[in-house]
């Protein structure tokens, strides 16, 4: 998979993988990464062209417009998970490592 | 509103009607979350961020369109036997274009000879030059992402007809 995973992506992924069977929107994806809209449309966007994410319009309240939704496809959430659990393989090694318990 | 919501929307629904067909779905869903932005300022700034996003999403689209690295039936093409025989074929059917222009006039002067086309320069320069080297360029630009080589063969003979035309121009 050519993703490039930047610390951005990684953020995105992450607030993905809370309850990922749930349905995103885009400015509760702001919020919780703190990423502003021109740094996260362009992952949401790369996302879904490689069908990590699936997206969908949910029919809005009276008067107000649908939204946009985003979620994880079975693919966009083996591979996040895959990198999470390599994250924190990773850093349980540096403080095994730090900790000197590599001997 | 207050203005600076105003000139969000303003900016969001423009970016929307002009966005290429490819982004357009993702710049209404900018716009759509702009009702559920709290402070106003933080919406001006949320449109002019998804403003970005879709200039580079746009941007982004058309380099990959007039790149050739994306496309898995370019591999097809990559040996240089098979480049060849692209570029030939390109110039064969330039080159049958620019024939079949030809024939059209004459055939015409010969269906409606009082029309005189035979004996006039513009009907020619018309039909075997000028339609046919548009088609070889509209061609060309649909061909570039797909077959590559065929498109360099279509403008080369294109080319080829045009300098035949100017110095035959030149000297006579």
């Amino acid at each position: 998979m050519n993703l490039r995973l930047s610390p951005q992506t990684l953020l995105v992924l992450d607030a993905f993988l809370v309850q990922a069977e749930e349905w995103k929107y885009g400015y509760d994806l702001s919020r919780i990464t703190g990423l502003k809209s021109g740094t996260l449309y362009p992952i949401l966007m790369r996302l879904a062209e490689r069908k990590l994410l699936e997206t969908a319009w949910e029919a809005g309240e009276p008067g107000r417009p649908p939204r946009h939704m985003y979620r994880f496809t079975p693919e966009g959430f083996r591979v996040a998970r895959a990198n999470a659990l390599s994250r924190t393989l990773g850093n349980l090694g540096k403080v095994a490592l730090e900790m000197g318990l590599d001997r | 509103m207050s203005t600076p919501r105003k000139l969000a929307a303003k900016l969001l629904e423009a970016v929307e009607r002009y966005a290429p067909e490819q982004s357009r779905e993702w710049a209404s869903a900018m716009l759509a979350e702009l009702d559920f932005i709290d402070g106003d300022w933080s919406a001006l700034f949320w449109a002019l961020g998804s403003a970005t996003a879709i200039a580079r999403h746009a941007a982004g689209n058309w380099r990959s369109w007039f790149s050739n690295t994306k496309h898995p039936k370019e591999e097809k093409m990559e040996s240089t036997g098979k480049k060849t025989v692209g570029v030939l074929s390109g110039a064969g059917l330039a080159l049958l274009l620019a024939f079949a222009g030809m024939g059209l006039v004459q055939f015409l002067g010969f269906m409606f000879p009082d029309s005189g086309i035979e004996h006039m320069q513009w009907p020619h320069f018309l039909g075997a030059i000028v339609i046919p080297e548009i088609v070889f360029v509209i061609s060309a630009i649909l061909l570039w992402r797909k077959r590559p080589p065929v498109a360099v063969g279509i403008l080369l003979m294109g080319a080829a007809i045009g300098v035949h035309v100017a110095v035959h121009f030149a000297t006579h």
